[in-house]
């Protein structure tokens, strides 16, 4: 009554036409509205009449660990022929879906594991189902009942091939937002593929978003390959007798030049983050512990923004007594490493593979026993390819490269040692050379021409440490304990420090080190 | 300039006329040499110059002994003051590379089966660029490189340049 009223008041005064046009356009637009809410409505009630499956699938509440469920939940590693025509519970992420008519792909992804399964309308899929899983999001993790089925065709997209999942039950257990920060279709494709004008993530992006980065099959493979590196260097020196220990990481001096540590305040007082585990490695040869090792953060304040420098990173260090003779230490590492590549070649061959479609590369080759130059050696083989340098000189990281290259041409491998650097170079407490006071027992290893490891015999005598320390400019007050823990008697040591973001690059032969780190930390980043 | 004054002095060695012409000062403004000969006017401009050397030399050879090949040391000749002195750039020597290693692929020297002038002058020009290039680079170019390592060790044409040192085996195989 009310509408008809005012509508009467309305049309009593006089009104423009635009005015006329304008309601009628809106009654239009209403009642539009109201037939189409209407059979949305009527549809909708449809639907849940006509829908025999509304059990089968659904968005579950949130796992509160309200029972225990005695379901058993397979892997997608594990789905195979041999599970041909079982029914299977699993737990994936949805890492694609495409609805065409009444079927469903999806593709569910575990770690660096994928399968196709489909919904298909049939005996136990309705309408509604098909629909419903076309619209879970990417990403989002569901919990899916199927039937496992050999396939004709292999399925090259997945990596298991040989077999689909016909889904007849699908839950939501956890729904990703539908935006995605980056695509890891995108974050996946090799770099050699924009030529076809496709997208790839760029390195920030992918930092910025490093959880969904690291979903990648890639970013998966990389880092189980880096644990097995961390695994074999305890397998291998435990075998050898070596023991573990657990250092400091706040120190009060900085152990090598005070340049490039970081400050912390701490209480009243300042200290350092220790930029390698040097002094205390040392001190417990000094403490007759033989031979140890070292798995922890070490910390670099360079402000250096490289390809190849990170400000916290994972060594791997070494510290060992010898005999008579450094080599002893040294052909005892590099036997380590060489241990760590046939381990890695032997146990992680997927997990190459899979880095190597995205980043294609040659395989690591190294001989056995491991190439041992002299620096003089070195020096020459540059200055023949027409590099200038002096003998004393360090190497450059173009000339490094350049001699990583000519070591290959000539020796065929990808990991040598350089030994005998010039005493110039290396820091106070090295061990100079017996016969000629220009070079000292100090040596390096390289992998694809980069450098993994430095390490020296250490001067164990306090006498020349204070004079070698003297020679320098350094402050002899500051490393008064450093010196000290050598005047009750201390062994000959050698060892060496390796950083393991930087082995995993270069085996991989990737061409960036936040690649290898999960959270990098560099001087412009400390997110995530 | 004195580059160009530089470069003809050690193409007179080459061709065997040990100081016997008078080159100019180049006018003012630009790099432009200048030669006074004995009868008429002076001769302007670099290939200019080094052609008429050659023929004072009476080594007509090194400017083609056909028509044909005398087209193209012409043609190269301009190659090197418009394309190789007027590469500002990165860019500008990639694409002078890269045009070079295309044609060199099935040549040995730049025109015919033997040395001609066109070789000399671009090798001068060419000089400074091959120097700065890595080896990893003139691995790119490989057939700049082999076209380059041939002329620096043709008898006389070298003369006070730098040797460029090139690897004889491939130090890069993912390169190509």
């Amino acid at each position: 009554m009310t509408k008809g009223e005012s509508g009467g008041v309305q049309e009593d005064q006089p009104q423009s036409k635009k005015a006329a046009k304008k309601l009628q356009k809106e009654a239009e637009k209403a009642a539009k509205k109201a037939e189409k809410q209407a059979k949305l409505a009527s549809e909708n009630q449809a639907g849940d009449e006509e829908d025999f499956a509304k059990d089968r699938y659904g968005i579950l509440p949130m796992i509160q660990s309200q029972e225990k469920l005695d379901r058993v939940l397979v892997h997608v590693k594990n789905l195979t022929e041999e599970k041909a025509d079982q029914v299977v519970w699993l737990r994936s992420r949805v890492h694609t879906s495409r609805a065409k008519g009444k079927q469903c792909f999806l593709v569910l992804r575990q770690q660096q594991f994928n399968v196709q399964g489909l919904v298909a309308v049939g005996d136990h899929v309705s309408k509604q189902m098909v629909k419903f899983a076309a619209n879970i999001s990417k990403e989002s993790i569901v919990d899916v009942e199927g039937i496992v089925r050999k396939v004709d065709q292999k399925i090259e997209s997945c990596s298991q091939r040989d077999v689909e999942l016909h889904i007849e039950k699908i839950y939501v257990i956890s729904a990703a937002e539908p935006r995605l920060p980056l695509q890891l279709e995108d974050a996946m494709r090799p770099e050699a593929g924009d030529e076809e004008g496709r997208a790839t993530v760029n390195q920030d992006t992918r930092l910025d978003n490093r959880i969904i980065d690291l979903r990648t099959m890639t970013s998966q493979s990389i880092f189980r390959l880096q644990a097995g590196v961390c695994q074999l260097f305890r397998e291998t020196l435990i075998k050898k007798e070596f023991v573990e220990i657990q250092t400091p990481k706040i120190i009060s001096a900085a152990s090598e030049g005070g340049a490039n540590v970081f400050t912390v305040s701490y209480f009243k007082t300042s200290a350092y983050l220790a930029q390698s585990p040097q002094l205390y490695k040392q001190m417990c040869i000094c403490a007759d512990f033989d031979k140890v090792f070292c798995i922890g953060p070490v910390f670099r304040a360079e402000d250096s923004n490289t390809h190849r420098h990170l400000t916290e990173f994972v060594g791997l260090d070494i510290e060992m007594a010898f005999n008579y003779h450094y080599h002893e230490v040294m052909t005892e590492i590099a036997g380590t490493l060489v241990q760590i590549f046939k381990g890695l070649r032997d146990r992680h061959q997927t997990e190459i593979q899979t880095v190597c479609k995205q980043y294609p590369c040659e395989p690591f080759k190294f001989l056995e026993p491991t190439l041992r130059l002299e620096f003089p050696e070195a020096v020459a083989m540059l200055k023949e390819a027409g590099v200038e340098m002096g003998d004393e000189e360090d190497l450059s990281t173009p000339n490094e490269k350049l001699l990583g290259r000519l070591v290959k041409e000539k020796y065929d491998t990808d990991f040598y040692i350089l030994d005998k650097y010039p005493l110039a170079v290396r820091p106070f407490y090295t061990m100079p050379d017996p016969h000629d006071p220009k070079y000292s027992n100090s040596y390096d290893m390289f992998m694809r021409g980069e450098e993994i490891l430095s390490g020296a015999q250490r001067i164990h005598d306090p006498q020349l440490l204070t004079d070698r320390a003297l020679q320098l400019g350094i402050d002899i007050e500051k490393i008064k304990s450093y010196i000290d823990s050598f005047r009750f008697g201390a062994p000959p040591h050698a060892g060496g420090g390796i950083g393991l973001e930087r082995v995993t690059m270069l085996y991989l032969g990737l061409h960036n080190i936040r690649q290898t780190s999960m959270f990098p930390r560099d001087p412009k980043r400390l997110t995530p | 300039m004195a580059a160009a004054r530089v470069e003809l002095e050690s193409l007179e060695k080459t061709l065997g006329l040990r100081g016997r012409n008078k080159l100019g000062p180049s006018r003012s403004d630009s790099a432009v040499p200048v030669l006074q000969t004995n009868n008429g006017p002076g001769l302007v401009g670099l290939t200019t110059i080094a052609s008429h050397l050659v023929k004072v030399a009476k080594k007509e050879a090194l400017l083609g002994s056909t028509a044909e090949e005398s087209a193209i040391v012409q043609q190269w000749l301009e190659y090197r003051i418009t394309q190789i002195d007027r590469c500002n750039s990165q860019e500008d020597t990639r694409v002078v590379l890269k045009e070079l290693n295309c044609y060199l692929e099935d040549k040995v020297y730049l025109a015919g089966n033997s040395l001609t002038l066109a070789d000399i002058m671009v090798y001068n020009g060419l000089h400074h660029i091959v120097a700065g290039l890595t080896h990893e680079e003139r691995e790119k170019f490989m057939n700049v490189s082999r076209w380059f390592n041939h002329i620096q060790h043709c008898p006389g044409v070298r003369q006070h340049s730098a040797s460029v040192i090139f690897m004889k085996n491939r130090l890069y195989p993912s390169v190509h």
